[in-house]
């Protein structure tokens, strides 16, 4: 378990920066990356190591901590949405309907659209829960966060084993 | 890096990237609108998608800001070009701190009011430190190659 805490605890951390309102106005594509370089350190700190770190952990790291994001993200969501039924999909479905007007596109194409929301929104108004919408979620954040999260491993690994090849070539 | 692995990445990175102009895309083909809230949705993990601050066209918005998308971009550029170059150096924090030092003084600057938000700068801000930014992650991946070739455990 203690091999998992910097992920699980950066990965929490991500989680809420990208899901809880307010807070997400904030969100941005460092949020993750940066997560994942947080538990990189948290990891050599948790085990006091001060050598070079394996691209290979860095990945693996970089990934649980995506996992962890993607976890507490998406039930955070669907719990928030469980309990206000609000959510994204609700507030934005008369832009939705505006810009469908916008586009040129085909009567039938803007039905389908209308039709596939409106049932989202019936759904979660009456009962805070919509299995499509909760499929989208899952999806999304665990293919984003572990991108992300791989990402923020591989570039976090150069930046520490470059300051660590430094302090050496100094020393 | 073997020439099929730069292309992959190439190609991934371009997904990503023609899925931030999807809206865009819509005159060749109509059924992109269905997914549109769904990538909105995905494409919100990663950006505040602030209204004032997306690339408009029209009636066409991306799906992330100026600023990200010239992180994007630039990260796309940077794959192209590596495809040509071979890039070996490593990479300290300084060289990143340099790169993205005009994006936190743009976001510095207009926070205090000293100018107001600029697409175009916040565009070109991002390009300077997505292309930059992405030979990090390049690196780090002909890393993990090495690593993996060599069964480094």
């Amino acid at each position: 378990m203690k091999k998992y805490l910097p992920s699980i605890v950066c990965g929490f951390g991500a989680g809420v920066l990208q899901i809880v309102p307010f807070v997400k106005s904030f969100s941005c594509c460092f949020i993750m990356p940066i997560a994942a370089f947080l538990a990189l350190i948290l990891d050599q700190k948790a085990n006091h190591t001060i050598g070079r770190i394996l691209t290979k952990k860095a990945v693996y790291i970089g990934l649980m901590t995506g996992i962890f994001a993607a976890i507490f993200g998406s039930a955070f969501e669907i719990f928030i949405t469980f309990i206000t039924r609000q959510n994204d999909i609700i507030a934005a479905f008369p832009d939705l309907q505006r810009m469908l007007d916008t586009f040129p596109i085909t009567e039938d194409i803007k039905r389908e659209v209308l039709y596939l929301f409106q049932n989202v929104r019936t759904e979660i108004l009456a009962t805070g829960f919509s299995w499509i919408y909760t499929l989208s979620i899952l999806v999304n954040n665990f293919i984003i966060n572990l991108i992300f999260g791989a990402i923020g491993g591989l570039a976090g690994s150069q930046i520490i084993n470059s300051r660590i090849d430094n302090s050496q070539n100094n020393f | 890096m073997r020439l099929s692995i730069k292309l992959v990445i190439v190609l991934l990175v371009l997904i990503w990237c023609l899925g931030i102009f999807s809206e865009w895309l819509i005159p060749f083909n109509n059924k992109i609108t269905i997914a549109l809230p769904f990538l909105h949705k995905t494409y919100s993990l990663v950006c505040h998608q602030i209204k004032t601050k997306l690339i408009t066209n029209g009636s066409y918005e991306t799906m992330v800001c100026a600023r990200c998308s010239g992180i994007y971009l630039g990260s796309l550029i940077s794959s192209i070009a590596l495809i040509f170059f071979n890039f070996r150096k490593s990479l300290g924090i300084k060289l990143l701190l340099i790169f993205s030092a005009p994006m936190l003084l743009d976001v510095f600057l207009y926070t205090i009011n000293v100018y107001s938000y600029s697409k175009l700068i916040a565009f070109s801000t991002g390009l300077l430190f997505g292309s930059v930014g992405f030979l990090y992650l390049y690196n780090g991946l002909r890393q993990l190659f090495v690593e993996l070739n060599s069964g480094k455990t």
